[in-house]
């Protein structure tokens, strides 16, 4: 039964709408202070080697140009030597090297030189005439050349990514279960927000403030004033607001420092706009998966053994894991053996980085393509496998999952899309000349909280503004939080102003990882508790409040607007009279930064299921998704309308992920040879179908008091399987290796 | 990006001279894939002429029934639109609307769009150290790289790459003729003429001088070219260049073929006239079997290498579709 009315919060429009479709909303490289001067990189064009020379008198000549810095020269921040005290704050440097640290080349694609200068036209023309000669060596460019130099992390922020459960080799030998075992293949993806990053530097004596397109403040802040030994508030960052990022913006990359060295060299602010192509290189991207999958179950198809072994790369100067299997296989079905393996190859390209469900996104793709093959295997329906393997509990900590819905969204999928009328038989079903695959998959991606703090000041005028150091990034974040501002203070939307994105409001975390409405709207409850509670000090000192005398403790929010008695609500008074009779403009409170409580005793996943329609000509084999219906059980939805567009970006983006995004390297040198939107091809609206987007179950207030798990990620989840599985159905043929393009489906005709 | 100075041409004259005189000055049209190529440090020309404000922007019939005149700044948007061109030349309205975005089509233009350059990687990024074509004698980074978008027909050991163009696989099978305006006077040059294959010469794309400009594209009179059908084989629904595409114009006979117009775009280092496949079709009835024994012929010398060798199959699969969807034309 979908419960729809008891989650849906409001469909609110966006309280940032209007300055964003009118532009008066600044992104972080639209800010230009006084004598703001840009910079321009040179890069290093071989993989591997030394700087041999870099011959800068000629840039250094051109006109407006006001310093060039690399290895030779660059300002060197005074960071701690030590990885740990370098790593004691919060925030993440994905690539440990400082930029410009030493003659050494690691990447394509590394910077290996700064112009700075008055404009970025004279920066570009510079950086043109700087001659940096390389000593090349031998680079390792794939899995197989990297093969020694293999690991085998036990741990990926400290969550487990080898996992063992059971006797899983045993039961993949037994005669008398059914069997599959393959290998899926993922390459290299690449974020591409339509924002691209960029930071501008500008010191005044030993404070720096940085305008920085992030998705942490508050790291970049730390970071950098951890970098160069520097009081954390000595470093301000601003960024109001940001135009996508998908994980590309959560650490610090290279960029970020140089800015602010570059603008140490010159003596002015710097603007460092990282270039589309540079997107490619010098902000990380997914890493490409090799995926090997063994599953043994019953006749009836009761799962026995799960194998899911996962090789990706990263590269040699920081460490990253795409953990696919403990991410997809770690947390789907009942299963007595599982077993885990991560093993990644460090290789001479640029540093791979959270890119949207990082694991969970390929991992489900392969995981739910094996359980489509399961399913053929078996003979038997691909959602009533599933559901024969439900899980009550996560499978590895054997706890229960809390306010689950799964078996929800696949009955609400199937009875929406109309899988009851589905031919089994691959190539069955047609329309008029071209082939019809139906396909679908299981989606999941956890819950994630993190610790904030809120800080709320309200006016007698009723009006409050709402401070928190956190993120849109063009999610709606402004309105979910706006929305439970207004809930929680008990203050009508219209008259809360919620403000984010800047380093000098109370903490906020990373926004990554879908936790910011939980995370933040955690701290929400929190500080209107404080309000209320400040604002009841007032009232039982004040002769002529009904609730002169009563006990601060006895009083709580009664309705919007009033605070009164929890036991007799009619003795109650208004946050207005209160401030007005005490002779307040405002009155201000602040939450404290806790560590969340972590509850042991129940697991928490967000759950959906996509059933996708594909067609298919067969001699001009080009997949057109026609159709999809997205059932996502995420706890409560804060604002409707977003949450949906972010199920439909999402699954928009797995549709891509499925049939055309794919970053390829040039063999011989490892540059990128796709680097720019024309040739990365992401879905365009002709790709993209109508996307049916329902949400079920209930608020999970187990997990947080707003009762909403985040839905940032999800979308993506499993949505390339379906479409992978659908395009099976329709060819008969299962491509295994993604993007499934024209040219892999040759044979089908 | 270099300096550059730019000058504003107040008629053709003045922009052939401006050309002719300095061999580092480049005409700027629509500036989409010039300014890009600029960007990029491909294109590092000292002064631009921009050719916008000249009066080359008419679309009109010629005189006495001879076809119809395109002005080399006709932008691709209105061409796309023209009632003459959709009523008569269906293919190149169709073949203009499956190229780029509405944006870029709105600014490319018809001399522009005929002298875009190649998209391959290793030309276009100049972090690349090997392109014969921007850098004669540095070698081709494709042969043995990234080459899945690249020609399987009449490349060279110097360069596999492609013209990207859709319009201009249109213009061939259409039989165009470029006008064009040089210092010492005017002169027409056929469409089979005017792109090159790469041989040892890769750097040179077309055969137009250093002074000459286009200032209109002629389409013959071809009673039958509306029976005609453009397909574009892509990665994704719009937006991408072409994998392979074909223009296919058909002048049937009670079922039977009079004469066949075939060219392909995304397999060869200009559009592709398919002169062998229209041999093999000639004469023949208009069904599946003859199409496929012509797209065999056509591609019979095709080579292949790492990454393209689906597009031989693939042509002539496209060639097929074109021609069928031609022939079912009422
Ligand atoms: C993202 C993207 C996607 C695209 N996708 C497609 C596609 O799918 N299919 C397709 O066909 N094209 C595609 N294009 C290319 C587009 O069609 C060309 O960029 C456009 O046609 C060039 O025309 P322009 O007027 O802008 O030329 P410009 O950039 O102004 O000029 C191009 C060249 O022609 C020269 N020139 C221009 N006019 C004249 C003249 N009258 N006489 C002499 N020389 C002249 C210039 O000097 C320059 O060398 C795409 C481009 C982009 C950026």
């Amino acid at each position: 039964m979908a419960q729809t009315a008891n989650i849906l919060g409001p469909a609110r429009n966006r309280v940032d709408g209007r300055a964003k479709v009118t532009g008066a909303a600044k992104y972080s490289v639209e800010f230009t202070p006084p004598k703001c001067a840009y910079a321009w990189p040179v890069e290093s064009n071989i993989a591997k080697g030394k700087i041999a020379a870099v011959d800068a008198k000629e840039a250094q000549a051109a006109p407006g140009v006001l310093a060039i810095i690399s290895h030779l020269n660059a300002p060197k921040p005074k960071e701690p030597a030590a990885k740990k005290e370098r790593n004691s704050g919060h925030g993440i440097r994905n690539e440990e090297r400082l930029p410009f640290g030493d003659d050494e080349v690691h990447y394509a694609g590394q910077y290996v030189a700064l112009v700075v200068a008055q404009t970025i036209e004279q920066a570009r023309y510079a950086a043109g005439l700087v001659r940096v000669t390389f000593t090349p060596e031998e680079p390792l460019l794939t899995m197989k050349a990297a093969e020694d130099k293999a690991k085998k992390p036990e741990t990926n922020h400290d969550e487990h990514v080898q996992l063992k459960k059971g006797d899983v080799d045993a039961t993949l030998t037994d005669s008398g279960l059914t069997k599959i075992e393959q290998t899926y293949i993922t390459p290299t993806e690449t974020h591409n927000p339509i924002e691209m990053s960029g930071t501008i530097a500008a010191w005044d004596g030993d404070k720096l403030t940085l305008w920085d397109a992030t998705q942490f403040v508050k790291g970049v802040q730390s970071i950098v004033s951890r970098a160069w030994n520097l009081p954390t508030e000595n470093v301000r960052v601003i960024c109001p607001f940001v135009g996508g990022a998908f994980g590309c913006k959560g650490a610090v990359w290279p960029h970020v420092l140089a800015a602010s060295m570059a603008a140490k060299a010159a003596g002015v602010p710097v603007k460092f706009h990282v270039r589309r192509q540079d997107m490619f290189t010098s902000t990380g991207h997914r890493t490409p998966t090799e995926q090997t999958i063994a599953l043994a179950a019953t006749r009836d198809g009761k799962l026995r053994a799960m194998r899911h072994v996962t090789n990706t790369l990263t590269s040699t100067v920081g460490e990253f894991t795409e953990s696919c299997g403990a991410r997809s296989t770690g947390v789907m079905y009942d299963s007595p053996a599982i077993r885990v393996e991560e093993t990644v190859f460090p290789v001479n390209v640029s540093t791979p980085t959270f890119m949207r469900a990082p694991g969970e996104c390929p991992g489900t793709y392969a995981l739910e393509c094996a359980m489509d093959e399961l399913a053929v295997a078996l003979k038997m329906d691909p959602v009533q496998l599933r559901l024969a393997n439900h899980a009550d509990n996560h499978p590895i900590k054997n706890v229960p999952f809390s306010a689950k819905h799964l078996r929800e969204c696949y009955q609400v999928g199937a009875e929406k899309f109309g899988w009851a009328k589905r031919n089994a038989q691959p190539r069955s079903m047609r329309d008029g000349g071209l082939l019809v695959g139906w396909g679908m998959a299981t989606k999941t991606y956890p819950a994630h909280k993190m610790n904030a703090a809120a800080k709320v000041i309200l006016r007698a005028d009723g009006s409050a503004t709402v401070q928190c150091a956190t993120h849109d990034l063009g999610t709606g974040a402004y309105t979910a939080f706006t929305q439970i501002s207004s809930e929680q203070l008990g203050i009508p939307f219209e008259k809360v102003t919620f403000e984010l994105g800047k380093s000098d409001f109370p903490f906020g975390p990373v926004a990554g990882g879908s936790n910011s409405t939980a995370t933040v709207g955690t701290a929400l409850h929190e500080v209107a508790g404080l309000l209320h509670n400040a604002l009841a000090q007032l009232a039982v000192k004040d002769s002529k409040s009904p609730l002169y005398n009563e006990k601060a403790d006895d009083i709580t929010m009664v309705e919007p607007g009033r605070i009164g008695l929890k036991n007799a609500h009619a003795k109650s008074d208004s946050y207005i009279d209160i401030l007005r009779r005490a002779g307040r403009d405002s009155i201000e409170v602040q939450s404290e930064l806790k560590e969340p409580e972590e509850n042991k005793k129940q697991s928490f996943q967000s759950f959906g299921a996509d059933f996708v329609e594909v067609k298919i000509d067969p001699l001009l084999p080009r997949v057109q998704v026609t159709r999809v219906v997205s059932v996502i059980n995420c706890g409560r939805v804060v604002t409707f309308k977003p949450a949906r567009n972010q199920i439909i970006g999402g699954v928009n983006m797995g549709i891509g992920m499925a049939l055309m995004e794919a970053t390829e390297y040039d063999p011989q040198t490892g540059l990128p040879v796709i680097r720019n939107l024309a040739d990365y091809h992401v879905v365009t609206n002709a790709d993209a179908p109508v996307i049916d987007v329902t949400f079920v179950g209930e608020p999970d207030f187990a997990f947080n008091p707003i009762g909403c798990r985040g839905i940032g990620e999800i979308g993506i989840t499993g949505a390339a399987a379906a479409v992978a599985n659908a395009v099976y159905h329709a060819t008969g043929k299962r491509v295994r290796d993604l993007p499934i393009t024209p040219d892999k489906l040759l044979d089908i005709a | 990006m270099n300096p550059f100075s730019y000058t504003r041409a107040v008629d053709p004259q003045q922009a052939t001279s401006v050309i002719g005189s300095n061999a580092s000055a480049k005409i700027l049209a629509g500036g989409t894939n010039l300014i890009d190529l600029m960007k990029m440090g491909v294109e590092r020309p000292t002064q631009l002429v921009d050719i916008n404000r000249l009066p080359l922007t008419q679309i009109e019939e010629l005189p006495n029934g001879g076809g119809v005149r395109i002005g080399g700044l006709a932008r691709n948007s209105d061409v796309a639109e023209h009632p003459l061109i959709v009523q008569r030349y269906p293919v190149l309205s169709q073949a203009l609307l499956a190229g780029a975005s509405p944006q870029l089509r709105n600014l490319a233009t018809t001399g522009g769009n005929l002298l875009q350059r190649t998209r391959c990687y290793y030309f276009y990024d100049p972090a690349f150290p090997q392109c014969n074509k921007r850098q004669p004698g540095s070698g081709c980074g494709a042969l043995n790289g990234f080459n899945r978008i690249h020609a399987i027909l009449g490349q060279s050991e110097q360069c596999i790459a492609t013209n990207p163009s859709d319009m201009n696989v249109a213009l061939a099978a259409l039989d165009a003729v470029v006008q064009v305006q040089g210092a010492k006077g005017a002169r027409s040059i056929p469409i089979g003429d005017f792109h090159r294959l790469p041989g040892d010469t890769p750097n040179i794309d077309t055969n137009l001088q250093a002074d000459e400009l286009i200032t209109a594209v002629d389409l013959p009179a071809i009673p039958f070219a509306t029976r005609s059908h453009y397909l574009k084989i892509r990665d994704r629904a719009s937006y991408a260049f072409a994998l392979v595409s074909v223009a296919a114009v058909l002048d049937l006979q009670n079922g039977k073929i009079n004469g066949a117009r075939i060219a392909l775009g995304g397999v060869a280092h200009k559009p592709w006239r398919a002169q062998k496949a229209e041999a093999a079709l000639q004469g023949q009835t208009a069904d599946e079997k003859t199409f496929r024994a012509a797209a065999e012929a056509e591609l019979a010398a095709a080579k292949g290498y790492k990454h393209n060798s689906f597009k031989i199959e693939l042509a002539k699969r496209a060639i097929v579709r074109a021609l069928s969807t031609a022939a079912a034309m009422a």
